[in-house]
């Protein structure tokens, strides 16, 4: 009967319905979206890390592990040293550097000897390897986005460059060109900004890991097999407290959506409270009636919240090919409870409100 | 059944005190159908809400089958009300989302019984209130008259010992208006329901055992 009359509020006003509802979704989708974004950018940044192929990587004490931000604080002559290390195969200097056409992506400076050697060598899909300073290789999935072909001009960090080829993804960036002309172009000759170290055996890593902390103190030393685990955001400085922001956001706007919501239904219907007063149902009775009409705004609103994450989704990465959300289960499931804990509490007060009100008054004849 | 002793009830607006009742003695024992009259704003309606738990009075006692509602905290009087009053409005005061069953059935549901026995209960009250046509019919698609019906049957499917009708033919014409006295009637003779009726219409009272008369928040000719 409670379920009846839940049902037939909701759809007696069907905009309040609606907005509440749409409120509600938005507050998943945000929740969704950010986490989604955030993790499908740091799941994606070290699969393709990983995807260098390399066992240990060698980065300065201070980089994040999140390898966006660039610069080249180390010598190169490290390679040598680190080469030496028996069991040691190849070890390749790498300079990063973002760059912001297209979106934020990250350009590999590569000494291309020693990166094939410690990737097994690219899979060219258009053109051929870098031979001259102002050449760059992109990966399919950039070239597609941008609609590049091997040959064409492209401009990258102010400078006009030229598309020697377009390899498979997967290969740590999607931009490469040679580590000399980028050191060039930005001004840090000779240095690099990580090494990546393939080993003969990769059951040896521990060993050779000691080895480096003896040569390299100072240095961060990473074994990639835990890589993975991680590019958590919870390690990422600022990025969790960035999430948090953002979903402390969409609470907010849950939590006045529902309370308005709620609270004008509460005042529009004190004569009907009154009634049910007036037939002796309990303060539980009618808290039980407000909450459960808002579980039911809530239950329709996360159902529609996931239902848009994925058209959202499919809209981004349709628009922009190169990047990666995740929607996870877990987060559905964490989305959902913390959108059902934030309408609980946005109806709590109209919920006691509503037991409050003056069943006489709301009975008057007028 | 009801004992009302020296009621006094001052509602207060603002900072203005406005006494609806000032010393209001009244009893009205079991099986008894007594009518109220009196014209309007003399606390008639003040004094049914008091003796229904739905406002403390100012003073005075109001005992329901030997139950002091002063000793009562407001959980207590809603639990009685819920068991042992059925309250019947002029306005009728369905609820309009539910259908005539709906309302009737809210009533069990409130008192918890609605998957229990009570379903031959509710049918035997649906048929002597010759409802049993108009169940799938939302209020505002109901006669004035046909509405009041759902309203005392849902007043009495949970067999209250005492009916509180406030105005009950206040909205209906002459014919619909001896329809419902008359079910009144019969409820009081057939099972000896105690009834406590308001109205101003001294016709309306004759249907009544006993009419007692208010002024000014008092009780005349007690
Ligand atoms: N909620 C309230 N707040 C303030 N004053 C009220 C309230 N309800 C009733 N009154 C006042 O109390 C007095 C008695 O009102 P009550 O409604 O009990 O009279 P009544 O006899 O039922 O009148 P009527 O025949 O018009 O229904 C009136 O003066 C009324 O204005
Ligand atoms: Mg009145």
């Amino acid at each position: 009967m409670v379920n009846r009359m839940v049902f037939a509020n909701l759809v007696t006003r069907p905009v309040r319905t609606l907005v509440a509802v749409m409120a509600i979704a938005v507050e998943v989708v945000l929740i969704l979206m950010v986490v989604g974004l955030t993790s499908g950018l740091l799941e994606e940044v070290a699969k393709r890390t990983q995807g260098v192929g390399a066992d240990i990587m060698v980065q300065p004490q201070t980089t994040s592990l999140f390898m966006g931000f660039t610069g080249a604080p180390m010598p190169i002559q490290i390679q040598d040293r680190l080469a030496q290390v028996p069991q040691v195969e190849a070890v390749a200097p790498v300079m990063l550097q973002m760059s912001t056409a297209s979106g934020v992506s990250l350009i590999y400076g590569i000494d291309t000897e020693s990166f094939d050697q410690v990737t097994g060598g690219f899979r060219y899909l258009e053109g051929r390897g870098l031979e001259q300073p102002d050449e760059v290789l992109v990966d399919d999935i950039f070239a597609h986005s941008q609609g590049l072909h091997a040959g064409d001009d492209l401009e990258l960090l102010n400078h006009p460059l030229r598309l020697a080829g377009i390899v498979e993804h997967g290969k740590g960036a999607r931009i490469f060109m040679k580590i000399d002309a980028l050191q060039d172009m930005m001004g840090s000759v000779g240095k690099a900004s990580v090494f990546f170290v393939k080993l003969s055996d990769p059951d040896h890593t521990g060993n050779v890991l000691a080895q480096f902390r003896e040569i390299l103190p100072n240095y961060q030393l990473r074994d990639m097999r835990e890589y993975l685990s991680l590019m958590t955001s919870s390690n990422i400085p600022g990025l969790g407290n960035f999430i948090n922001v953002m979903i402390g956001l969409a609470i907010s706007i849950g939590l006045l959506v529902i309370f308005i919501s709620i609270y004008s239904t509460v005042v529009e219907r004190t004569r009907e409270i009154g009634i049910l007063k007036s037939m002796g149902a309990s303060k539980k009775y009618i808290v039980n009636l407000v909450l459960r009409e808002t579980t039911l705004l809530t239950i329709l609103g996360i159902g529609t919240g996931i239902g848009l994450s994925y058209l959202v989704r499919s809209l981004i990465v349709h628009t922009f090919p190169t990047m990666t959300i995740l929607l996870t289960g877990e987060w559905m499931l964490r989305a959902s409870l913390i959108a059902l804990a934030t309408s609980l509490l946005g109806a709590s007060y109209p919920a006691l409100k509503a037991t409050r009100q003056d069943a006489i008054q709301a009975l008057a004849y007028e | 059944m009801i004992q009302v002793e020296n009621l006094r009830k001052i509602y207060r607006l603002g900072s203005v005190d406005v006494p609806a009742l000032r010393g209001v003695n009244l009893s009205v024992k079991e099986g008894e159908f007594v009518s109220i009259v009196g014209p309007s704003g003399c606390g008639k309606s003040t004094l049914l809400y008091v003796i229904g738990g739905l406002t403390a009075p100012t003073s005075g006692r109001v005992l329901l089958d030997g139950v002091d509602l002063g000793d009562l905290k407001e959980g207590q009087r809603t639990e009685l009300r819920k068991q042992k009053i059925g309250f019947i409005f002029q306005r009728f005061n369905l609820l309009p989302t539910l259908t005539a069953f709906g309302n009737i059935a809210l009533a069990s549901d409130i008192a918890g019984t609605l998957n229990g026995t009570t379903r031959s209960e509710m049918n035997s009250v649906i048929q002597m209130l010759g409802l049993q046509d108009r169940l799938k019919h939302r209020p505002g698609e109901l006669s004035g008259g046909e509405q009041q019906r759902v309203a005392i049957a849902r007043a009495v499917v949970n067999r209250p010992k005492i009916l509180l009708a406030d105005e009950p033919t206040g909205n209906l014409d002459t014919e619909n208006s001896e329809v419902v006295l008359n079910m009144l009637k019969e409820l009081n003779h057939k099972f000896r329901q105690t009834i406590l009726m308001i109205t101003h219409n001294p016709e309306v009272a004759t249907y009544s055992d006993r009419i007692v008369n208010m002024r000014d928040g008092h009780v005349l000719d007690h």
